[in-house]
């Protein structure tokens, strides 16, 4: 656990970055700070590994306050991710991630083994190995980066806008590959972002910071969308709100009907492959159309609502975990499950 | 030189031995001094980088020193390293190529991405630790374009040492204008461009075996 008590940071020439931090990041979970650029948030994620140490007030690593720790054998046991990588460029990628490692004076071998299981846990290719990181695309980079700050299993992770360098797409390989390694490894995460979808998909814990690195509103990811602090957070969270919202929960509450009760199809028919996977809708004219599919034991609401959108059929497709098509849902069994699930914000991260 | 051809073949033919002393003399002259220029230039770079306020003054002072004319160098120099000795040339040598090299070195230490710098303090590099196993390999190609500049530049200074004694292929230009026969002009131009050919071919070559990860031409290995 990392606990800032009153922590803050005043420059020399008497600016303000952070004014005074009271805050609790539990153990095993992801705590993520966003804020606008400025607010301080990376100032104090720096705290913790004393890249910046504070004026006044203490942060506690564990209960031991950071400052009484000698700095390198701090950071040694933090690992740490920046948006650039920040990857040693005379290093091929196995000798990257073994840093800290060597650093702890590990054999060679032993160092090289783990940051090939590191390679794998991230998900690269063995042969990317001797790749030296200009040979890497940047998301790539960026996997390296993480494995890099894991490779000496730190109890906690401290990450800078990790994401932020890639396109959007990549981006969103990056969280989702975050959420699964947390799920394995439960590491105490403190997450710094600008981008706050990014911390609503991936925050247990959201702090919204304003400047001075005052707290907005420390909250969940549902609260937050569904009950901002106050004017200036709404705004922060941006349009749509309520129906990102649905992004977190599950669609497990809509009401399937099964694939032989053809009372809801009108004139529609529902074509499938030989694996039983849904194809297309057959309108009347012979035409036929996009099926939507969701799958309710995984997805949240809000692809249950698209589904039901996009459909020309009104109908969205409910699959199995083996892609088989095993019912289907109207758009108003999604709405309804809206309304009869809003108390209950499920985690979508599988934890 | 009224009616001497450029170059005599035969001249040539007889001095082959002589020619070939003469430029292993010139390489020693002029590249042992960038050699060690460089072992001096790395270690004071580095203090430079850990101490960003020395790099001014000391920068001046080698820039004072690369002004001065290589002649009245070796001519002050003279009463204390002794007239024809290679330490008369190769000292000032020296102080030249540490001249090129210093900047190089901090430059080289700059460019390192700040991103690199900060990722190595964040993994628990010290200071100097920091610098001699991170920043200083990173900027391995920026100290190899200094060392060409550097080698280059010193083989063209070393034939100036001939002047007072000691100038390797230098020789062969004084020699030629003092007997209006310009055959070992033109042998002593040719060899001086083929050393410093040679050497920032193998400069060049170095580089690809110290830094194979700098070798980023367009659209290369991906």
């Amino acid at each position: 656990m990392i606990r800032f008590d009153g922590a803050a940071k005043r420059h020399p020439d008497g600016t303000v970055a952070v004014a005074g931090l009271d805050l609790e990041v539990p153990a095993g979970r992801i705590t993520v700070l966003v804020g606008p650029s400025g607010c301080g948030k990376t100032t104090i994620l720096r705290m913790v590994n004393r890249m910046v140490e504070p004026t006044s007030g203490r942060v506690l690593l564990d209960d031991t306050d950071v400052t009484r720790l000698p700095a390198a054998k701090l950071r040694r046991g933090i690992g740490y991710v920046i948006q650039q990588a920040g990857l040693f460029p005379h290093r091929r990628v196995i000798d990257n991630i073994a840093t800290v490692p060597y650093l702890l004076g590990w054999e060679r071998k032993k160092a090289r083994a783990r940051a090939a299981e590191l390679l794998e846990l991230v998900g690269l290719a063995p042969e990317t190995a001797k790749r030296y990181p200009f040979q890497l695309s940047g998301g790539q980079q960026q996997r390296v980066g993480v494995a890099r700050a894991l490779a000496a299993d730190p109890p906690v992770l401290l990450m800078d806008e990790p994401f932020s360098a890639v396109d959007p797409v990549v981006r969103a390989g990056l969280q989702e590959e975050l959420l699964r390694l947390q799920g394995e490894l439960n590491k105490t995460v403190l997450f710094v972002t600008h981008d706050i979808e990014e911390a609503v998909r991936l925050g247990d814990q959201v702090v919204v910071l304003r400047e001075h690195g005052l707290i907005a509103q420390l909250a969940d990811p549902h609260t937050l969308l569904t009950a901002p602090a106050d004017e200036s957070v709404a705004a922060f969270l941006g349009r749509d709100r309520g129906l990102r919202g649905l992004g977190l929960r599950s669609a497990a509450g809509v009401a399937v009907r099964p694939l032989t009760d053809t009372s809801q199809y009108g004139s529609w028919d529902l074509t499938r492959e030989a694996e039983g996977r849904p194809a297309n809708w057959l309108a009347p004219d012979g035409s036929t159309h996009p099926a939507p599919a969701f799958h309710p034991g995984t997805d949240t609401l809000r692809t249950a609502l698209d589904a039901a959108v996009l459909s020309v059929a009104g109908l969205a497709v409910a699959v199995g975990p083996d892609g088989r098509a095993v019912g289907t849902a109207d758009r108003a069994a999604v709405l309804a499950a809206l309304a009869d699930d809003r108390d209950r914000p499920v985690s979508t991260h599988g934890r | 030189m009224d009616g001497e051809p450029l170059v005599r073949w035969y001249w040539i033919g007889d001095h082959l031995a002589y020619l070939r002393d003469l430029a292993l003399d010139h390489a020693v002259i002029a590249l042992v001094p960038v050699l060690i220029g460089l072992l001096i230039a790395v270690p004071l770079g580095l203090t430079c980088a850990r101490f960003p306020r020395l790099y001014q003054p000391l920068s001046a002072v080698f820039n004072v020193v690369y002004a001065l004319p290589s002649l009245a160098v070796f001519v002050v120099l003279i009463p204390y390293t002794g007239l024809a000795t290679r330490a008369t040339v190769m000292v000032p040598l020296t102080c030249y190529a540490v001249a090129v090299l210093l900047p190089t070195t901090v430059d080289g230490l700059r460019a390192v991405p700040e991103s690199v710098r900060q990722a190595a303090t964040a993994m628990g590099y010290g200071p100097w630790h920091r610098l001699t196993a991170v920043e200083l390999p990173a900027s391995v190609p920026y100290l190899v374009s200094g060392l060409r500049v550097a080698a280059v530049s010193s083989i063209s200074l070393a034939a100036v040492g001939a002047l007072v004694g000691r100038g390797g292929l230098g020789y062969l230009f004084i020699d030629g204008f003092q007997r209006s026969f310009p055959t070992p002009i033109v042998a002593g131009i040719v060899l001086v461009a083929a050393l410093a050919l040679v050497t920032d071919l193998l400069l060049v070559l170095a580089r690809r075996l110290l830094a194979p990860w700098a070798v980023r031409e367009k659209g290369a290995a991906r």
